[in-house]
């Protein structure tokens, strides 16, 4: 089929991605004049549920925003109240909750490298025929994700949907024999891991470059986990409660999710890629090692579809990080230090698989919740993503609809969106009118 | 000594504090104890609140499988049995659970890949209702848990010949 004309193109269900969604494209003359990711899933009211709780009770509802980056809602709660509150936790529970949110990166980023991203690569329409052809590949990183989920039950009560986080610190603190019964696993994340990068970066990804504007957060003596200056590739620095100095959200009349915007009006990019990029020389030594290793840092930038790169970079870190926090691990006599609640705004962002995680809340004299803004990052990345499938849409429309399909759900999928979280996945749909 | 793998592995899914989706953990707490003793030794539990497919996997050769669970789609305090290989080739499919987990076919199906072969065994379900906060079961699941635990007790029996 030619450019000439007016075409629209329309994906209905995008899979392999977190929620409901469609891809909406209108050409014109070879042009995308419209691209729009269309959330339609339904709203979800976590903002308004959280009115009228207890910082704790919010720690608990938010972390059921998604089942699987919980962890991130639990940790941009806990310290946006804790900063309100002058709060100074115990050392070990603060690497205590690197170690809870290392957990999750893991079992997060083994998830979608393998299961749902590691199938467009490889030509297979999903993670069950490629484990039928690659049964070690499939397995091994069933056997990551499985080390991640079991670290976050030991952490957090189970495996999904922790319990144990607080003000203030934990409910409970595990003792040193709980962690060194982890270890195992663990090691043998570390190594599949450092294999992943390998293995990834030998896949030949769609060519597509372009020059994003990255956001992350920065922190001067670690990688970016709950704690640092949120950073872009522009100059913004700003304190990870300030989030709504430099960036706002802005409602589109074809999605359930807002759209977060910078200042300018313009799109911006987070999760791995951004937080290689931006915060790279933070990496473990070993993770920084496996990039270096790749040569792929300018192409994790520039390329979308090398996301998975930096995801799997991201994983050798987190295991890495974790073996460290549980060598050096000293259970502390509190699981946490008394709290006084006081009113005033609560405001903190950390880092979770997808990206920055903003949370806002407003705490009134009773020290209940009167009013939150949840931010995350699938609503932040929505517009790059929108901007990205614009720009590479014309180099697919001439090839037959189902390949074109699959190749603009692959650039989605590079982002790892979680639909449930913003709204809280993808239809293709291509209208071509003459 | 090396403890005796396992003849059954049965997992039990679903998680007691939502309503009807702890029926599973109710229902097996109350088949176990009417167990004989030579059966309920060549038994190992596992909880998993999601059947996950490394589980699946974990089983080892020789080994038999029960997956129980509550289940949507099947109308409220009704049982439903069926073999793995079944429900993992319905030909209508079964309704993800979300598209962060696999669903339930697609866990079986990566496990045969992985395997080789899909465990034997059964699964037992029972229609719920009510997936609210708390443990209490919605009555149509209370009502159907004495037919869920003779489902789940026929299915050990038909998969642990007592005369092995």
């Amino acid at each position: 089929m030619g450019h000439g004309g007016d075409l629209r193109f329309q994906v209905e269900n995008l899979t392999r991605v977190e929620g409901e969604g469609s891809l909406h494209l209108r050409v014109r003359d070879g042009v995308v004049e419209e691209a729009h990711l269309a959330i339609f899933e339904a709203p979800r009211y976590f903002e308004a549920l959280v009115v009228g709780r207890t910082p704790d009770e919010v720690i608990d509802i938010v972390a059921r925003i998604c089942g699987i980056c919980p962890v991130a809602y639990q940790m941009s709660a806990v310290h946006a109240f804790e900063d309100l509150f002058h709060v100074g936790v115990h050392p070990q529970v603060r690497a205590l909750r690197r170690l809870l949110y290392c957990a999750e990166w893991i079992e997060s980023h083994a998830l979608h490298i393998y299961l749902l991203h590691a199938p467009d690569f490889l030509g297979y329409p999903s993670a069950v025929e490629l484990a039928r052809d690659h049964r070690e590949l499939v397995a091994g990183g069933l056997r990551l994700k499985k080390a991640g989920n079991h670290l976050l039950s030991v952490l957090g009560g189970r495996p999904i949907h922790p319990v144990s986080v607080r003000v203030g610190g934990f409910s409970r603190m595990p003792d040193r024999a709980e962690l060194d019964a982890l270890r195992p696993s663990l090691e043998e994340a570390l190594a599949l891991s450092q294999a992943t990068v390998d293995i990834v970066n030998g896949l030949e990804a769609p060519s597509f470059e372009r020059e994003p504007r990255l956001v992350s957060l920065r922190h001067r003596g670690e990688y970016p986990l709950n704690d640092g200056r949120i950073a872009s590739s522009d100059g913004v620095n700003l304190r990870p409660s300030d989030w709504g100095e430099a960036f706002h959200e802005v409602q589109v009349p074809w999605s359930n999710a807002l759209q977060a915007r910078a200042a300018d009006g313009l799109p911006y990019l987070l999760g791995p890629s951004a937080r290689v990029v931006l915060a790279g020389e933070q990496l473990h030594p070993l993770a920084r090692e496996a990039l270096a290793r790749t040569g792929a840092l300018e192409s994790i930038r520039r390329n979308p579809y090398r996301s998975i790169v930096a995801r799997a970079v991201e994983l050798v870190h987190a295991s890495a990080e974790a073996l460290d926090i549980i060598d050096a691990y000293e259970r502390p006599d509190a699981p946490a230090v008394p709290v006084t609640p006081r009113p005033g705004l609560a405001a903190w962002a950390t880092e979770a698989p997808r990206g920055l995680l903003f949370h806002r809340y407003v705490v009134g004299d009773d020290g209940k919740v009167a009013a939150a803004t949840i931010v995350p990052p699938t609503s932040q990345n929505q517009a790059a993503i929108e901007a990205d499938l614009a720009t590479f849409a014309p180099a697919v429309l001439d090839l037959p609809m189902g390949e074109a399909t699959h190749r603009l759900e692959q650039l989605i999928r590079s982002y790892d969106p979680c639909i449930s979280c913003a709204t809280h996945f993808l239809d293709l749909r291509v209208e071509r009118a003459t | 000594m090396t403890a005796r793998a396992p003849d059954l592995r049965i997992l039990v899914c679903g998680t007691a504090d939502r309503g009807d989706d702890g029926a599973a953990l109710a229902a097996i707490s109350h088949v176990l104890p009417g167990l004989p003793e030579e059966l309920r030794g060549r038994i190992e539990i596992k909880r998993c609140p999601m059947l996950d497919v490394t589980d699946l996997i974990a089983i080892g050769p020789g080994e038999s499988c029960i997956v129980v669970d509550t289940v949507v789609g099947v109308e409220p305090g009704c049982v439903v049995t069926m073999s793995l290989d079944d429900l993992a080739r319905r030909p209508a499919g079964v309704a993800p659970r979300s598209s962060h987990a696999l669903s339930v076919d697609d866990a079986l199906l990566i496990a045969e890949a992985v395997r080789g072969t899909l465990p034997a065994g059964t699964f037992v379900g029972i229609g719920g209702k009510w997936f609210g906060y708390g443990e209490r079961f919605s009555r149509a699941v209370k009502a159907g848990l004495p037919t869920f635990g003779a489902a789940i007790r026929r299915s050990i029996e038909e998969l642990l010949p007592v005369a092995r």
